[in-house]
C-alpha cells in the first residue's frame, strides 16, 4: 500500500491533476497552521485553474457533500479513495474570500462563493475588448446579449454580479455607461484607452 | 643525589653551556629541514598545480575523475577548498571555485523553493536530482560528493545547511536550522522505506517503541516542526503521517 509515485494525472475532462492531488494528506485539513497554509494555498491555486479549464464560476460547500457534481474530478480521488471533507472546504473557500479570489455570492452566507479565476478588472477588459473586436463599440448592448452572444465569446454564461462588477470598472473609466433598456438594463461600451 | 655534568657552579656552567650548543644545533638541523621542506612542498605544489591545470576539463567534467582526484588531495592533506584567495586554491588553480560556488546557489534554490512542500528537510537523492535538472546537465555530471562539499562552502552564512545521516545509507538535507532528535532520525529512515508513510503502528512494530513515544515523535514532527503532513483517510482507520521530503514526486 505504501511507496506511490505521485505523477501529475489527466481526468477524463482532460484536466492536468498536479502530482500533489495524488498525496493521501493533500485531503486532510492540517493541524499545524503554516503546513495548512501551503496546504490551502495549493486547493486554491487547483480550484481556480480547474474552474478556469471547466469555465465554472460557483463552488459551494455541498459541492464537497455528495459526490455527482461538475467538481468531483479535483474534490475526490478515487485512486487513493480521498476526498476533500466540507469542513476543509469551508476552511479555503474563507481564506479564498479574505484574498479576494472569490467572493461569497450572494452576500450574507459562506457556504457558496464566486470564483475569480479572473478579477472583475480582468473581466472588464475581456468585455472591452470583446465589444471592440466585434464592432460593437459605441452600440447599446442589453446583458442578456453580452452573456449570450449569438457567436460563443469568452463571455457566455457570465454570471450577472460578474459582468455588472465589470462594468462597472469601466464606468469608473468612463469607458462604459450603464443604460436602461425595455426589457432591463443594457450597457453602451465606449472607446477609451484601456491602459488607463 | 648525582647530577648529570657533577656538582657545583663549574657543573651549572658547563651543563648551561651544552644546552646552548644543542640548542643551536637543534634549530640549525630543523632550519636546514624547513628550508628542505619547503622546497619540497614547492615542488609538490607545482606538481600539483601542472597536473590540475593539465587536467583542468576532465576534473570539471567527470565525476570519477573529480572524485579521484579529491580523495588524492584528502589522502595527501591537501584540502583544495582552503587557500590564500577567496575561493581557495580551487579557485585558483582549477577555477572550480566559481563552480563549486554556483552549485552552492542552485543548492540553496532548491532547499528554498521546496521548503514549503518538505518543511526544510530534503532527500539527497532529491535534491542531487533537482539540481542537476536546475543546470539542465546530463544526469550524473553532479554527484552526491559535490553536494556535500558546496554545502560545506556555505557553512560560514549561518543559515544551518547540513546534511544529515538517517541511517541505511540515505541522507537528508536540512535547510532549517532546526533540532533534529533521535527519534526523529528514526521517523525519517521508516519514511524512507515506506515511500513517505509513517504510523504510530509501524514505530511500534518495527521499533519496538511504546505507542506514548510514537506519538510523541510523530506529533512533534507534525505540529512543532512542521516535518510531516497528517492523513486523517488512511485505509488503517488511524491517522498517518507523510514525510513530503520522503515521498516519490515526479514531477
Amino acid at each position: 500500500m505504501s511507496a506511490p509515485t505521485l505523477a501529475p494525472r489527466t481526468t477524463p475532462s482532460g484536466y492536468l491533476l498536479p502530482s500533489i492531488h495524488s498525496a493521501p494528506p493533500f485531503f486532510t485539513q492540517q493541524p499545524n497552521p503554516n503546513t495548512q497554509a501551503v496546504v490551502t494555498e495549493h486547493w486554491t491555486k487547483l480550484i481556480l485553474s480547474y474552474a478556469r479549464h471547466r469555465r465554472l464560476f460557483m463552488l459551494r460547500v455541498e459541492d464537497a457533500e455528495v459526490a455527482g457534481n461538475d467538481w468531483d474530478e479535483i474534490l475526490r480521488n478515487e485512486q487513493i479513495h480521498r476526498r476533500l471533507l466540507p469542513s476543509h472546504l469551508e476552511h479555503i473557500i474563507t481564506d479564498m474570500v479574505e484574498k479576494n479570489r472569490a467572493v461569497y455570492e450572494p452576500a450574507r452566507q459562506t457556504r457558496s462563493v464566486l470564483l475569480y479565476w479572473r478579477t472583475p478588472e480582468e473581466w472588464a477588459e475581456v468585455l472591452h475588448g470583446w465589444a471592440d473586436a466585434t464592432g460593437q463599440l459605441n452600440t447599446i448592448l442589453t446583458f442578456y446579449e453580452i452573456i449570450e452572444p449569438p457567436v460563443p465569446s469568452q463571455l457566455s454564461g457570465i454570471p450577472m454580479t460578474l459582468l455588472r462588477k465589470a462594468i462597472s470598472v469601466l464606468a469608473k473609466t468612463s469607458r462604459a455607461q450603464i443604460i436602461s433598456v425595455a426589457d432591463g438594463e443594457g450597457v453602451r461600451l465606449l472607446p477609451g484607452n484601456s491602459s488607463r | 643525589m648525582r647530577r648529570l655534568g657533577g656538582v657545583g657552579l663549574a657543573a651549572f656552567e658547563r651543563q648551561q653551556q651544552s644546552q646552548r650548543s644543542f640548542a643551536e644545533l637543534s634549530s640549525e638541523l630543523s632550519k636546514a629541514q624547513v628550508e628542505h621542506l619547503h622546497a619540497q612542498m614547492d615542488h609538490f605544489r607545482s606538481a600539483l598545480v601542472r597536473f590540475a591545470t593539465t587536467h583542468r576539463d576532465k576534473i570539471r567534467k567527470d565525476p570519477a575523475f573529480r572524485h579521484a582526484f579529491q580523495r588524492m588531495c584528502a589522502s595527501i592533506g591537501v584540502d583544495p577548498l582552503a587557500g590564500p584567495r577567496k575561493g581557495g586554491w580551487w579557485a585558483e588553480v582549477l577555477n572550480l571555485g566559481d563552480w563549486q560556488y554556483e552549485l552552492g546557489v542552485q543548492i540553496v534554490d532548491v532547499c528554498v523553493s521546496t521548503r514549503e512542500r518538505n518543511g526544510g528537510l530534503i532527500e539527497m537523492g532529491e535534491l542531487v536530482r533537482l539540481v542537476t535538472r536546475l543546470r539542465a546537465v546530463e544526469q550524473g555530471s553532479i554527484t552526491e560528493e559535490d553536494v556535500i562539499r558546496s554545502i560545506k562552502t556555505l557553512k560560514p552564512l549561518g543559515a544551518g545547511y547540513e546534511v544529515i545521516d538517517v541511517g541505511g545509507g540515505k541522507k537528508m538535507v536540512r535547510s532549517v536550522v532546526k533540532e533534529l532528535d533521535e527519534d526523529q532520525a528514526v521517523v525519517l529512515a521508516i519514511a524512507q522505506d515506506e515511500g513517505g508513510r509513517v504510523s504510530e503502528e509501524l514505530l511500534v512494530v518495527r521499533r519496538g517503541w511504546a505507542v506514548e513515544r510514537a506519538r510523541a515523535a510523530l506529533e512533534n514532527m507534525l505540529l512543532r516542526d512542521g516535518l510531516c503532513w497528517l492523513d486523517e483517510q488512511d485505509e488503517s482507520g488511524s491517522p498517518a503521517y507523510w514525510v513530503p521530503s520522503a515521498m516519490h514526486w515526479d514531477e
